[in-house]
């Protein structure tokens, strides 16, 4: 990469320096003011300023004549373009007809950036018309010139040089302030135009390391994906041997034999269903999920519901209450994932609440064509700044290694996911120490829209 | 880089003075106005804020002849320090002969001074130019102030070139001279190298110094073992 080329590094003309237009108005009333033309040219010979004063009939006399013009363009010619030494002097150069011109070059940082050309003038000590101007033609009328030449002004060559001088401060100053002003404002553009460039650049690599990680976040779930479906199989063959020596199919067992199968049994099957969150959230953030939508009667999704968590929460020592209004309508929805939802829900809610508390699902028809399942309990609670990010993918609320409770943060962005397809929100309210409240608030029709992509970045769940 | 005018038998040299904000850039460019002749050298334009900080940057052009008649122009810039001027100091940097780069010496600057310093080291080679080579010399400004580095404790600016270090004082004019003396030293090699300024243009390590520093008011500067100065 390389920069584009840099006004610092541009030669800049006296031209581009100068507001000619003003710098003309200034010129003229310098002239005005000295009674004397004036002329600047650039750097490679254009000229930019012309002020005549007095000279017109003068001149405009000798150009009648064929020498006198030739001669004259001659003059003009030198006067523009013969070298000059490169410093801060005045030369004069005088012209066959008696006048005078003072010449003086425009320096600037050291460079000859163009010339000040300050006549014609008729130097004081000039008494008659010289000879060089009298022979032009013969029928020249010297009297007529001379009368001519009254209206140009006399100045001495000191005094002509005093005001070339100062007409060249005055150039210096406008030049510096020009370049200066024309530095400011072209590095101003440049410098935002390398800026835009810059965070073009850094656009581009954030697009791409972003698509890279797209793509790595796109493998890691079809990876998970696999894996949880390969994990299920040899799992579920476990559980199903498990069982069938339990049923005594594979001869007669002892107590602690039966003991320790039951453990086996129930161990695998938590492992079982941890591995389903994971095949479940894989697949919602793979979009592979699609609503099964049928009329369904909630109050018999909730009884389910409970019957799958009862034994957990006697074993714990809850009270468990499914109270459904009599009036609950029925639901277009998908009642697998609904009772799943409730399930995780019930779960978390008997994993977070001690001994002789008690955990309540109860459904109530709500306005607008909407109903809203409720699990409460009167567990721990979730502190208010959890609150926010207890449905990211993979929240724990107590992230540290040895916490008390176990799960793998799924088990709420999973809820979300499929309460969100429905076209519904889940909301929670807790209170420390006194409990935590979700909701469920579906629509009465769900339109099955596609389940929402969780992100895991943001990561999900109390427990 | 630095153009070369066969024509009219010119050389011009493009000088960057660089280093973080408040490190004394402008100043040594302010101590160089008023050390060298004003025939020899332009105004020094000052592009700044109101709260006296660079915006864009400092120039100050330096021209002289030597005997063999060959034009010599230096331009001296400096870049804006503040961080918000990335792309400025980027852009003052294009097609430079020369860095003198201009650190606060104090400890408590440590980390922003190398983090200037690689991001200089980046800026060139975006421009093309390569650091390895270029012409380089770290002035350590300040050296007035408490708590300055020592000697051996330049080493986290010295992993991927080693440049030689000038200690200064810019507000007092100290080490000024010295730095531009010591760059311009190694620029003249560097550029004698690229196009044999001895050879070809006749102009000799010695002269282009001396008819550089003739101009200058050399008092208290010490410029002993750099070129044959006056």
């Amino acid at each position: 990469m390389t920069l584009p080329p840099s006004v610092l590094q541009a030669v800049v003309s006296l031209g581009d320096l100068l507001d000619l237009k003003s710098f003309t108005e200034v010129c003229q009333s310098f002239a005005e003011l000295y009674r004397v033309g004036l002329k600047v040219f650039d750097g490679t010979g254009n000229k930019l300023v012309d002020v005549k004063v007095g000279n017109a009939d003068f001149c405009g006399y000798i150009w009648q004549k064929p020498d006198g013009r030739s001669q004259c363009i001659a003059t003009v010619g030198r006067v523009k373009s013969e070298a000059v030494p490169e410093e801060a002097k005045v030369t004069a150069f005088d012209c066959f007809s008696g006048c005078r011109y003072a010449v003086r070059p425009v320096l600037y940082e050291g460079d000859v950036v163009g010339r000040i050309v300050f006549g014609p003038f008729v130097p004081d000590d000039l008494v008659d018309l010289p000879q060089t101007l009298t022979s032009i033609s013969n029928d020249f009328d010297a009297k007529l010139a001379a009368g001519y030449m009254q209206k140009i002004r006399r100045v001495p060559q000191g005094t002509a040089e005093k005001i070339v001088k100062h007409f060249a401060d005055l150039v210096d100053v406008l030049v510096f302030t020009g370049h200066k002003n024309l530095l400011t404002a072209r590095l101003h553009i440049e410098a935002i135009q390398e800026s835009y460039r810059e965070l073009q650049e850094k656009n581009r690599q954030i697009e791409e390391s972003y698509s890279a990680l797209k793509e790595l976040d796109r493998l890691k779930s079809n990876f998970l994906a696999t894996m949880s479906h390969e994990l299920r199989t040899p799992l579920t063959s476990v559980i199903g041997y498990s069982e069938m020596m339990l049923e005594g199919l594979g001869g007669p067992l002892t107590a602690e034999q039966r003991e320790y199968l039951g453990i086996i049994m129930e161990k695998g099957e938590s492992l079982l269903q941890l591995i389903t969150s994971i095949l479940d959230i894989s697949k919602i953030e793979a979009g592979r999920v699609k609503l099964v939508v049928q009329e369904s009667e909630l109050g018999q999704v909730m009884r389910d519901a409970v019957a799958t968590v009862m034994p957990l929460a006697r074993k714990k020592g809850l009270k468990l209450l499914c109270e459904p209004q009599p009036d609950l309508p029925r639901v277009h929805c998908d009642r697998e994932k609904i009772r799943q939802c409730l399930i995780n829900l019930l779960s978390n809610a008997v994993k977070f609440t001690t001994a002789g508390g008690q955990v309540k699902v109860s459904g109530q028809r709500l306005p607008q064509e909407q109903v809203a399942l409720t699990v409460a309990d009167t567990g721990i609670g979730i502190a208010a700044h959890h609150l926010p990010r207890v449905f990211d993918v993979f929240y724990q609320v107590d992230g540290s290694s040895t916490r008390e409770y176990g799960g793998a943060g799924l088990g709420l962005a999973i809820v979300k996911s499929f309460i969100e397809a429905h076209g519904g929100q889940v909301k929670v309210e807790s209170v420390v120490g006194k409990g935590t409240t979700f909701t469920l608030v579906l629509p009465v029709r769900a339109s099955a829209t596609t389940i929402p992509m969780v992100s895991s970045s943001h990561a999900a769940a109390t427990g | 880089m630095v153009q070369f005018n066969n024509e009219t038998r010119e050389i011009a040299v493009k000088v960057v003075y660089y280093g973080p904000a408040l490190s004394g850039k402008t100043t040594n460019l302010q101590a160089l106005f008023q050390k060298i002749d004003a025939k020899v050298r332009g105004r020094l334009m000052t592009l700044d804020t109101k709260d006296d900080r660079t915006l864009f940057f400092d120039m100050m052009p330096v021209f002289f002849r030597t005997a063999a008649g060959v034009k010599i122009k230096l331009k001296l810039y400096t870049v804006p320090g503040q961080v918000m001027h990335e792309s400025t100091r980027r852009i003052v940097l294009q097609g430079t002969d020369a860095v003198a780069f201009v650190a606060d010496c104090r400890r408590s600057e440590i980390a922003s001074t190398l983090a200037y310093w690689n991001n200089m080291l980046k800026n060139l080679e975006a421009n093309g130019l390569d650091y390895r080579s270029l012409p380089i010399v770290i002035q350590m400004n300040k050296q007035d102030l408490d708590d300055v580095r020592n000697h051996d404790e330049y080493q986290d600016l010295m992993q991927v070139i080693r440049p030689p270090i000038v200690p200064a004082v810019a507000t007092r004019g100290e080490g000024v001279l010295e730095t531009l003396h010591l760059l311009l030293q190694l620029t003249f090699r560097h550029l004698d190298s690229l196009v044999g300024l001895e050879k070809k243009w006749k102009v000799s390590e010695h002269e282009f110094l001396d008819t550089i520093f003739a101009h200058v008011d050399l008092k208290g500067a010490n410029l002993e073992g750099a070129g044959g100065t006056r």
